[in-house]
């Protein structure tokens, strides 16, 4: 800004002028604060209603600053609110699987009502094969929990395996369906001896291969086929299956039939291991 | 007289925001130094002398409600003023960096004196602690005030400059 200099008193001097004023004010201020208290008083005087007012907007503005604060701490809350529901309905659902889960065991129980003399061990399932029909399984004990190889594994009313490998807290079953599994079995009431094979071929047709039936047994459709007091590894009386078809061999000795296993592999999530060793 | 008054308004509004609005919640709360963005803005704008008053007049208001002795604030607003008068010479309207610059340096000198002035005379020796939680943030807040509002001095200034021109024509 271009000042006159006739008309206007240059910035230093004024500067100069307006020092010696503040020093003076510190001054009297500080010997004789009384005695400009007035111009303190003024000043308030014009200001403080303004202050007052700029107060109540202030007051106004924060109420609603309030409100606006108590609508995110209610958001929140409501957030949080929803994770706590999220949280219960989780454990709803984790409430729900034992349910299911009880209903199993209580399944299985009643397993165990109908084989007393075997000491038993349930146990779940962890993993299966990748294969969408496995014939192999993980249970989730092991030789601490007191299995061994060969322990025989059953899921609700039927006998649904064997453990191959067993490991400290897991144990590797090999299911009835396997290729490799070959059960000795026998079938009732005729109590007539044969062979159950694993042969994941027919169980896609959902039947397992019952050989070497003697010609002679009278057997019929929907006889029950149990593990045979001959098997080395299997104890005996449990449920196999149930035949569900019945062919001649051509060498007229034997008798093939087709069993439907007891126990469904595509769902199997607890068994009960037997822990007594035959 | 027109900007006369409106300064004289605009010290007013400054102050009483500065004094209840952004104290409001909190007493101990960063309050950033709208007067000092004030007395910069017109500094800046208008020079040495116009800065100079504004901040002396600034400082007044600002002496005679915080402090039980009249004169340091005043002095302090006075000299800052002053000095900002000298960048006139670089004010460009649409230069924001300059303001935004010479802010952050008032205001850090501006709080650097009041510290001298209000603490390390009292022998309160922790600087680091003082320049870190206080004069940091309120340089901060105060430039980003500056931003936004000497935006609205430049045109504020820009208007009375026009007034006074239309009436010189008349």
């Amino acid at each position: 800004m271009r000042y006159d200099r006739k008309k206007d008193i240059s910035p230093k001097y004024l500067l100069l002028a307006l020092t010696i004023i503040c020093v003076a004010f510190m001054i009297i201020s500080f010997f004789a604060g009384d005695k400009i208290a007035f111009i303190k008083r003024y000043t308030n005087m014009v200001v403080s209603p303004i202050q007052q007012g700029i107060n109540k907007i202030g007051i106004w503005t924060d109420s609603k600053l309030e409100n606006l604060k108590e609508i995110e701490a209610l958001n929140k809350e409501n957030e949080e609110l929803q994770k706590e529901i999220d949280e219960y309905k989780e454990q709803i659902t984790i409430y729900q699987n034992k349910m299911a889960e009880l209903e199993e065991l209580r399944a299985l129980y009643d397993l165990d009502e109908s084989y007393p003399d075997y000491n038993k061990t349930a146990a779940h399932v962890f993993a299966k094969d990748s294969t969408s029909w496995f014939s192999i399984f993980y249970i989730d004990k092991g030789t601490d929990d007191g299995m061994f190889v060969g322990a025989n594994v059953m899921c609700h009313d039927g006998l649904a395996g064997i453990i191959i490998e067993c490991y400290d807290d897991y144990s590797k079953v090999r299911a009835v369906i396997d290729d490799n599994s070959n059960i000795s079995a026998k079938i009732m009431p005729s109590n007539a001896l044969c062979t159950v094979e694993g042969n994941l071929n027919t169980y896609q047709d959902g039947v397992l291969v019952v050989k070497n039936i003697d010609k002679d047994a009278k057997i019929s459709v929907g006889d029950k086929v149990v593990t045979s007091h001959i098997s080395e590894r299997f104890h005996q009386g449990i449920t196999v299956g149930y035949i569900s078809e019945i062919t001649y061999d051509t060498n007229n000795l034997t008798i093939t039939a087709t069993i439907t296993p007891a126990v469904d592999f595509n769902n199997i999530s607890d068994v009960l291991v037997i822990t007594d060793k035959k | 007289m027109r900007r006369v008054l409106t300064l004289a308004v605009l010290i007013i509004i400054n102050f009483t925001l500065q004094s209840t609005i952004f104290g409001f919640h909190d007493i101990n709360c960063i309050t950033p130094n709208l007067l000092l963005i004030l007395t910069m803005s017109f500094g800046l704008m208008r020079g040495r002398k116009e800065g100079l008053l504004v901040g002396f007049f600034s400082g007044f208001m600002v002496d005679c409600f915080m402090s039980n002795i009249m004169g340091p604030f005043m002095f302090l607003y006075m000299i800052i003023g002053y000095i900002n008068g000298f960048f006139h010479k670089n004010y460009m309207i649409e230069d924001v960096l300059l303001p935004l610059i010479v802010i952050i340096v008032d205001d850090i000198a501006f709080n650097f004196m009041v510290y001298i002035i209000y603490f390390l005379l009292h022998r309160r020796l922790e600087l680091s602690d003082y320049f870190l939680n206080i004069m940091i943030p309120e340089a901060l807040i105060t430039a980003l005030l500056t931003v936004i509002i000497y935006k609205f001095y430049v045109a504020c200034n820009r208007h009375l400059k026009e007034k006074s021109r239309g009436k010189e024509a008349k």
